[in-house]
């Protein structure tokens, strides 16, 4: 299943749509679907931020290989942002230095099983697993 | 769906989905909190990053003069994501 979302956080709500008809179809539970509803939502959005890229739409896809369910996001017009190159966010540090930069980054990588980056002629594809 | 109510001068009620596009909504609510406060979550189904920030620079504005939020009736996916972000240990949970 894919489809593809314009570049704005307005397309949030559909996305959340797209997700919930993917989960139904793909008999996820309840943590599953939580887990990737947050990881799509914090990469688009991400890739709205900071991937600076043109008009494109981004597109969004899943399907379930036996025991894997494999998130796909592709960014067709984009500059390089490598997320898995990211400085860790330091969870333990005390109110007044934290900061809130890196921490979407952060919840994909507790929430994923693998976290896949690849750039290559402005184009970003990101490839997560979630083992279900 | 989001949705933010400011129930009292001490009490604020979050009900929905808060994602990156309801921040902006949101921060304008808790930049209006002046003292300690109560948000509850039993109505809230999805938290995002955009509004784990929302909720820091409000602990981290209001530790300033002794303040702090506190956070009560997560459901566990949300509590997760606390826990995740560390942000456990600097808020009060119930």
């Amino acid at each position: 299943m894919e489809r593809t979302f314009s570049r704005s956080l307005d397309s949030l709500g559909d996305i959340v749509s797209f997700l919930k008809g993917a989960a139904d179809t793909l008999s996820l539970d309840e943590k599953t679907r939580f887990a990737v509803n947050m990881a799509v939502e914090e990469l688009f959005t991400n890739m709205i931020k900071y991937g600076k890229g043109g008009d494109d739409s981004i597109e969004v896809g899943l399907e379930k290989e036996n025991s894997r369910l494999i998130i796909r996001l592709v960014d067709p017009n984009s500059e390089p942002f490598d997320l898995t190159d990211l400085q860790a966010v330091d969870t333990s540090a005390p109110l007044e230095e934290r900061r809130p930069g890196g921490l979407g980054i952060h919840l994909v990588k507790c929430l994923m099983d693998e976290v896949r980056y690849e750039y290559k002629n402005r184009v970003t594809r990101i490839r997560l697993v979630k083992n279900i | 769906m989001f949705q933010i109510h400011r129930v009292s001068d001490s009490e604020i009620r979050l009900v929905g989905h808060f994602d990156a596009s309801h921040q902006a909504t949101a921060a304008e609510v808790f930049d209006s909190i002046k003292e300690s406060c109560s948000v509850r979550f039993d109505e809230l189904d999805y938290v995002s990053s955009a509004g784990l920030s929302v909720l820091l620079y409000t602990q981290q504005r209001l530790s300033k003069d002794g303040g702090a939020l506190k956070l009560t009736g997560m459901n566990p996916h949300v509590r997760l994501v606390f826990e995740y972000a560390g942000f456990d240990q600097i808020f009060k949970i119930e």
